[in-house]
């Protein structure tokens, strides 16, 4: 669970911080451009790195520096807590004066408040695993050193760190272009969920029950499903199909030709059976109830709610819908505020706001400040 | 996973948003029948959960013979309210419409460090599900017991289907 997040000169963000500590489902709430996404864009960074990538070009650029300090430094910083210990990752990039190009300006690493390594631009200090042995050695200015270091165990703090950083779901999917094809398996869905084949096969190989809370789940919305096939296509393919039946009809439809809404379904399905399969996770969902109908959206909200409520991960959801803001209490719903595209985002809990009424009421007057 | 509205299924109105948060703490409890459940959109004071019961509420029930409906108000410390409520249910729905609330208003159980709204809730779940009456007995909720009666025998196994 996240216990810090800070984000200092990165698009919208200076100076920011996502009160989430302590809270196992949040809600992002605001006006279009408050910078509710962005957090799961500075997420998605730490992410990238955590899945292997280390040049500073393929996870920053240009224009991601903020307006007031376009040279930086942009700082992300994460405390977070697994089984009961406290990983703190930091890392900042810079655009010196008189070069366009990107680096990385520090970097640093803990581990129940003892420091793992450091490193100063191109300096590396490094404890070696195991000793007190402080290792010092110079370091390309343009990676990150995290994914440098070999990992030792699967017990190594480094590893169980970047796992939980890979393992993040930040989630907007776009299922218009979700076939359920795939040509391959891995437990890193990308933000739109287009590799949801990929996701659903390492899934249940991994861990087979998983399997049965996907159905299950899916099942509660549509009364006529009766499972999902993944059947292979080609020698390292393969294709996901939904099969539906009542009485003695059946019919077999590809995955692709679900509604955008029951593939948000199944992608909530999806969601639940990770966190049980290989979680505690964090979820970041960018609006989870686009394309869903009113009528379900309290169901999809409350039965992520009442996953990471009750079986450990966090959820942090975004939305601007009436149905979902409802279904979050006031002391779990987060104000994202920005006065204009040259300021940065504020952000305050709900309960520290006062609001009179309805809180959806006084959102359509947007009277809700900070 | 709308609620099947050709299966029994439960519709909670909620007099404002803290008895709302009330109703979803129910809904965070894991035995808890997830699609049996819906939690509408407050109505803005307890004069207006009956008012809107009457006018909308009334008709549906009649329409969809499936469907309970559980109206949470707040008893403002008042014991006549719950009889209130029930003069605007009519003869023929009294079956299946409970009027249930904390006797002053939703705060008083943060007030008593009972815990927040859904906490409180997710508890009294348990202790439906458990047959069980502690928190129940408290007395911001005792003054719920004949209601509570009535809704053992015909709201339980709706919300608990696996008991």
């Amino acid at each position: 669970m996240i216990k810090r997040f800070y984000v200092h000169n990165f698009r919208c963000f200076q100076n920011f911080e996502l009160p989430v500590a302590g809270l196992a489902s949040s809600l992002l709430i605001g006006n279009n451009g408050s910078g509710k996404s962005t957090v799961g864009f500075a997420l998605e960074i730490l992410q990238k790195i955590a899945r292997g990538t280390n040049h500073v070009n393929d996870l920053i650029e240009k224009v991601d520096f903020g307006l007031s300090f376009p040279r930086g430094p942009m700082r992300f910083e994460i405390e977070v807590e697994i089984d009961k210990t406290t990983y703190e990752y930091d890392v900042a990039f810079e655009r010196p004066a008189g070069s366009d190009e990107i680096q990385v300006r520090d970097e640093r690493f803990s581990c129940d408040g003892v420091l793992i390594y450091s490193r100063d631009v191109t300096q590396v200090e490094w404890t070696r695993t195991g000793t007190k042995e402080i290792v010092k050695f110079p370091f390309d200015l343009k990676l990150i050193a995290l994914t440098w270091f070999q990992e030792h165990s699967e017990a190594d703090p480094l590893r169980v760190f970047k796992q939980w950083l890979a393992h993040m779901l930040i989630l907007s999917p776009v299922p218009s272009a979700i076939t359920g094809d795939s040509e391959g398996a891995n437990l890193t869905p990308n933000r739109q969920v287009t590799n949801l084949g990929e996701w659903f096969t390492e899934l249940v190989t991994q861990s087979p029950a998983a399997y049965p809370r996907i159905a299950s789940f899916i099942q509660q919305f549509m009364d006529d499903f009766l499972e999902i096939k993944n059947e292979n296509i080609g020698r390292e393919s393969r294709s996901l199909d939904v099969l539906f039946g009542r009485d003695n009809t059946r019919i077999k439809m590809p995955f692709e030709l679900l509604s955008d809404g029951e593939k948000c379904f199944v992608i909530c399905a999806l969601v639940l059976a990770s966190n049980f399969a290989y979680g505690p996770l964090l979820c970041f969902w960018d609006e989870p109830d686009n394309y869903v109908s009113p009528s379900d959206v309290g169901h999809l909200v409350m039965a992520l709610r009442r996953e990471f409520e009750n079986h450990g991960g966090q959820l942090v959801v975004t939305s601007h819908n009436p149905e979902t803001i409802r279904h979050f209490p006031r002391d779990k719903s987060l104000l994202f505020y920005r006065k204009s595209h040259v300021e940065p985002t504020q952000v305050r809990p709900i309960v520290d706001i006062e609001v009179h009424g309805s809180l959806v009421d006084a959102l359509i007057r947007n009277d809700v400040e900070p | 996973m709308s609620t099947n509205k050709y299966r029994p299924h439960i519709l909670v109105l909620p007099e404002d948003a803290a008895d709302s948060e009330l109703a979803l703490g129910f809904f965070l409890y894991d035995p808890v029948a997830l699609r049996e459940l819906q939690v509408l959109r407050e109505a803005g004071g307890w004069a207006e959960v009956r008012d809107k019961f009457g006018l909308e509420h009334v008709p549906e029930m009649r329409r969809y013979r499936q469907r309970y409906m559980v109206l949470l108000v707040d008893f403002d410390g008042q014991p006549e309210r719950g009889d209130e409520m029930r003069k605007a249910i009519p003869r023929d729905l009294t079956d299946r419409v409970f009027v249930i609330g904390v006797w002053e208003e939703p705060e008083d159980l943060q007030r008593q460090q009972l815990g927040n709204n859904e906490a409180v809730c997710r508890q009294l779940a348990r202790e439906c599900r458990e047959n069980r009456r502690e928190l129940w007995n408290h007395e911001l909720l005792a003054h719920n017991a004949a209601e509570l009666d009535r809704m053992n025998g015909i709201l339980r196994p709706i919300l608990f289907p696996a008991n």
